[in-house]
């Protein structure tokens, strides 16, 4: 396909997505609204991890500990001080980055299969404090939230459309931002210590500092969907910051399609859909899901994300695995 | 409920669906393959008015096929009343689910003529076992399925989460089990009933009854380490200090994720104990009983608790293990009433199987939105009356006569039971206790 | 000065039993390190066998009687599960640990769902043979005969085990591959076979564990879960390849989740977890294990 033609169908593919997101509550019930608006949060969350997986490399078994960490900040702050959406939006990123950057420095001392461990670990610790913590947490039964407001007295998040608005906005907001991040030098330099971390350190890199800036991005951009998440389903669990999570995201990046950013959203939006539907529908569903997933890292080690190329040509030179840029190099 | 150190690995599955990027654009549009549109229903993230449930239904069912399993109704001529059952049918509580779910069709098979003609729909929905869960269950039942009523739910916490869902959009909740006082204390509303018990009750119960006849001092607690563990052991220690005993010491294992229980035997030893006041529940009172025996308390430290202890299909994994456990609760299948009678005799030759507490509290819901409706002649499209008519009748229910505090917690008797050859004998009244509202 | 004499013989009970869980997971920790020592995969699916094991036990011996032949069969199909995983793990063995954490994560769902399509969602308590049925006076308290018998069982594996790995060709063959895979292949042993036999033990070793706690834990959908994560913590404390490292990790794991709970009931949860952390931190290699390229 001619690039001339490659773009134009990108751009038609984008303009249609924009529509049809424009004018979803219009098509849909309340539920399903919120299945879609959930779809967003989970995809900003996702495309964050994709940040740390498939651009550097770093695969993180525990990146809802900043999820979850962010959620609570939200419902403490709502339940206690304010509701206000916007400061406990900002309050649960900036809760999220510190932890990332407190968790990071001692995580990015270590690879490979420890990092995956290390991060679990983590993440069970934080999953443990939630549970304890009964005074801020709720412990194990959970912390249900107010309703968020714009502004004092205002409702317009209060239901379904309105804060479906609202998520889209911030969504796009939050994607746009991780896209023109690793579009940037600062990206291409992560993709470097994704392939080659001695070759960037010859050249005078700092490889810990690159990973720790990655890892605290991730992290930041993992609180975001984290406080989007708390004042979307208004009820945080410890099950949030902990392995559960983890995994759910994780598995959302891999079906998705690793190293391309948009993969992981449409991850996202695959993940949860089946969730819902099958989960209803018959009992032991995940026996056949578990199945795909088998044949998925036999058949499709990237998953969908090869297709998504046509998005954009920057994601497929981002997209290839480390195996396809040295074989064996694989972290 | 979420589990400690180890348990945080559940299980997560996921299906691939082929033609992705056509989906990317595409999937805003199946999912609006639903009919009604959020803007028309006023953008609420509640459901509408009951009167919406009617258009609601006929939609929702076309596309869900086999998925919300709808049971045949009560053969009422009137416009059908979509009730939504959220129990557990996976994980920690899945036998007790299938109680309620019985106990509940039992009304509804042997009272064909009732909720004031109207045909009952039923939509079951898993409440799964963890608060999240159970929450997303209601939001399903109440946003999706738009149902005008939903009885059921285990977990205290999935119940007080869901709250504000049923008390914003003015649907009403008849809670079968989950026992948080909190429901119908702190976070009591109009649209939140319960026909189950609160966790204060059972052991607030018990508590003159120790001091009396089992030992005035040296009672230790063990409950598992959640809000109704802490609850549980809260209501006892009311009564029983008031009475003047002691508690010699309590403690409080890991929920749901304790499988070894001898450190904990061990404190109980250690502290010199006269006996033994325990609340557990599902497969943990199974794991408790049987170590209970197993590490040389059985014969020397009474073991007594709430009725959950030995109820229902525990006493099968207990075996010997529970026999001479006393236990307070608001039900035992050998009830010496009429209605009890009558209940027993239809619960065996539908189920072949004696009822526990768990169906009794399902069968009462039943009973509850029947009367209710029997109120309002099958009206419900005015929920502040309606709600208002339910809170107002006494249930005759096999457990005996019962009626709902301001709050719609249930006021009712408690009986001191104990387990004989495997199964549970009535002793004694205790005494009935009604909540401070 | 604490008395440690009085400390122990007050705690010996709790102790006891910590030693008899710490034994038990030292079973399926040993599969779980010697695989990844081997053949640098993640058994994520190691918990689920341990759980397959347990329904040996409620499916063939669920009053005590056939015992024998229940731990006869675990051991069979944990073989068998063994090399089938090792089969399944070949094709993609260059792609890194993401993909056979996958893959193995995978097909834990996959075992853990057909388990539950079996035997249902039920809390099964599985009783101990007959004959081990009651209790014995240890120290003045009443303590299970089975666990002792457990306990007993623990030993000989461990024992045995050791005298498999460094008295006998066998062992020597199995450590040197895990020390350098590619010399032992260039002497011209098939490798594959080496690391069929470690993978079916370890899962037989694995089911056989499922069976013995069963009596024990009881057996119901979730401890697979538990279990794992227990017996990760385990091989990288002890060390990752190293038999000596998983019996030390299992046996002071065990005494955290017996006597530590016991102790400071509300930090068992942190101390295993924290203490994870910090190996993988300070010692990643474990204690025992053998210093790794952690590759990048």
């Amino acid at each position: 396909m001619s690039s001339g033609r490659e773009r134009a169908l990108r751009l038609g593919l984008l303009a249609l997505l924009a529509v049809v997101l424009a004018v979803a509550p219009f098509l849909m019930n309340a539920f399903r609204l919120r299945l879609l608006t959930e779809v967003l949060i989970f995809g900003l969350f996702a495309a964050s991890l994709d940040l740390l997986v498939g651009f550097t490399g770093l695969v993180s078994l525990g990146h809802a500990l900043a999820f979850g960490v962010s959620g609570y900040t939200v419902g403490l702050l709502a339940t206690r001080l304010t509701p206000n959406a916007t400061l406990t939006l900002l309050a649960g990123i900036a809760v999220a980055t510190l932890v990332s950057l407190v968790t990071g420095a001692l995580v990015v001392r270590v690879r490979g299969v420890y990092f995956l461990m290390l991060t679990l670990a983590f993440g069970q610790l934080g999953f443990s404090l939630a549970e304890q913590w009964t005074g801020f947490t709720g412990g194990a039964n959970g912390l249900p939230l107010p309703v968020i407001e714009l502004y004092p007295g205002s409702a317009l998040l209060g239901n379904a459309v309105g804060f479906y608005y609202y998520a889209l906005i911030a969504f796009v907001l939050g994607y746009v931002a991780l896209r023109r991040l690793v579009d940037s030098p600062f990206g291409r330099s992560l993709v470097g210590v994704r392939e080659n971390a001695e070759r960037m350190r010859a050249v005078g890199y700092s490889v810990s500092s690159y990973r720790l800036a990655a890892y605290c991005t991730a992290g930041a951009f993992a609180g975001y969907g984290g406080a989007l998440y708390a004042q979307q389903q208004r009820f945080m669990s410890p099950e949030n910051v902990g392995f559960e999570t983890s995994a759910l995201v994780f598995v959302m990046v891999v079906i998705g399609g690793r190293g391309t950013l948009f993969g992981p959203v449409l991850g996202a939006g695959v993940v949860l859909l089946m969730q819902q539907e099958l989960s209803f529908r018959f009992e032991q569903w995940q026996l056949l899901l578990g199945g795909v997933f088998i044949a998925v890292v036999y058949f499709l080690p990237r998953g969908f994300g090869g297709v998504s190329r046509l998005l954009g040509p920057a994601a497929a030179r981002m997209g290839r695995t480390p195996d396809e840029v040295a074989p064996g190099a694989s972290p | 409920m979420a589990d400690d150190t180890t348990a945080g690995l559940h299980r997560r599955g996921f299906l691939q669906r082929a033609g992705l990027l056509g989906a990317a654009a595409a999937s805003p549009a199946l999912l609006a393959a639903c009919s009604g549109s959020a803007v028309d229903e006023g953008g609420d993230s509640a459901a509408g008015s009951p009167s919406a449930s009617a258009s609601g239904a006929a939609s929702a069912s076309e596309e869900e096929g086999p998925s919300a399993s709808e049971s045949a109704s009560a053969s009422g001529s009137g416009e059908a009343l979509r009730v939504g059952l959220l129990i557990p049918t996976s994980g920690v509580y899945t036998l007790l689910g299938e109680s309620m779910r019985s106990g509940f069709q039992l009304y509804l098979d042997t009272n064909p003529d009732a909720f004031g003609g109207r045909s009952i729909e039923t939509i079951e929905v898993d409440e799964g076992e963890t608060p999240d869960t159970g929450v997303r269950g209601a939001q399903r039942l109440v946003t999706e399925e738009e149902v005008a009523v939903v009885i059921g739910i285990v977990n205290s916490a999935a119940a007080l989460g869901a709250r504000d869902l049923f008390d914003e959009s003015q649907i009403p909740l008849i809670i079968a089990n989950a026992g948080a006082n909190d429901i119908t204390g702190a976070a009591a509303s109009p649209y939140i009933f319960r026909v189950s018990f609160s966790n204060r009750q059972p052991n607030f119960a018990l508590g003159q009854y120790m001091y009396d006849e089992i030992s005035p001092e040296g009672v230790f607690l063990i409950a598992p380490d959640y809000a109704a563990g802490t609850e549980q052991m809260a209501g006892f220690r009311e009564a029983y200090e008031a009475a003047g005993g002691t508690i010699v010491g309590q403690t409080a294992p890991p929920f749901a994720q304790t499988q070894d229980y001898q450190p904990f035997l061990a404190e109980i030893q250690n502290a010199g104990a006269q006996a033994v006041h325990a609340f557990f529940s599902g497969g943990e009172a199974v794991t408790f009983v049987q170590q209970y025996t197993q590490f040389g308390l059985g014969g020397t430290i009474p073991l007594l608790g709430s009725g959950f202890l030995t109820e229902g299909a525990v006493l099968q994994g207990q075996g010997a293990a529970a026999n001479g456990i006393r236990t307070s609760l608001h039900y035992v299948s050998d009830l010496d009433n009429p209605r009890n009678a009558e209940f027993v005799e239809a619960y065996q030759s539908a189920y072949d199987a004696l009822p526990d507490v768990f169906a009794v509290q399902a069968y009462d819901a039943a009973q509850l939105l029947d009367l209710g409706l029997a109120e309002t002649e099958g009206d419900t499209a005015d929920m502040a009356t309606f709600v208002e008519a339910m809170a107002s009748v006494e249930i005759d229910s096999p457990r005996g006569a019962f009626r709902l505090d301001a709050n719609r917690n249930p006021v009712q008797t408690f009986y001191l039971r104990e387990v004989v050859d495997g199964a549970n004998t009535y002793v004694q009244d205790l005494i009935e206790v009604e909540d401070a509202v | 000065m604490p008395d440690v004499g009085a400390f122990l013989s007050d705690n010996a009970v709790t102790i006891l039993n910590g030693l008899a869980r710490g034994l038990v997971l030292f079973m399926i920790a040993i599969g779980l390190s010697l695989i990844f020592g081997l053949a640098d995969v993640l058994n994520l699916a190691h918990g689920a066998v341990f759980l397959l094991g347990g329904y040996a036990a409620v499916q063939l011996a669920p009053d005590g009687n056939g015992f024998l032949v229940a731990l006869a069969v675990a051991a069979l199909v944990g073989l068998v599960l063994g090399g089938g995983m090792a089969a399944a793990v070949r094709p993609i063995a260059g792609r890194g640990h993401l993909d056979q954490a996958l893959l193995t994560l995978g097909a834990s769902y996959v075992l853990a769902e057909l388990a539950s399509l079996v035997w249902g969602d039920n809390y099964y308590s599985p009783l101990a043979p007959a004959a081990l049925g009651g209790a014995t006076q240890v120290l003045g308290v009443s303590f299970p005969t089975y666990r002792l018998a457990v306990i007993a069982v623990g030993l000989l594996i461990a024992v045995g085990a050791y005298l498999l790995f460094e008295r006998t060709q066998l062992g020597a063959l199995v450590q040197a591959t895990v020390a350098d895979r590619g010399m032992v292949s260039a002497l011209g042993v098939n490798t594959s076979l080496v690391l069929a036999g470690v993978f079916g033990v370890g899962t037989a070793l694995a089911a056989v564990g499922g069976v013995l706690a069963a009596p024990v834990l009881g057996v119901r959908p979730g401890i697979d879960s538990q279990v794992l994560l227990l017996a990760l913590i385990v091989v990288v404390i002890g060390g990752l390849g190293s038999i000596r490292g998983a019996l030390i990790g299992a046996l002071l794991i065990g005494q955290v989740e017996s006597l530590g709970v016991f102790l400071l009931p509300e930090l068992s949860a942190f101390l295993l977890f924290g203490a994870m952390a910090l190996v993988l931190l300070v010692r990643p290699e474990g204690l025992f294990g053998a210093p790794r390229e952690a590759a990048g």
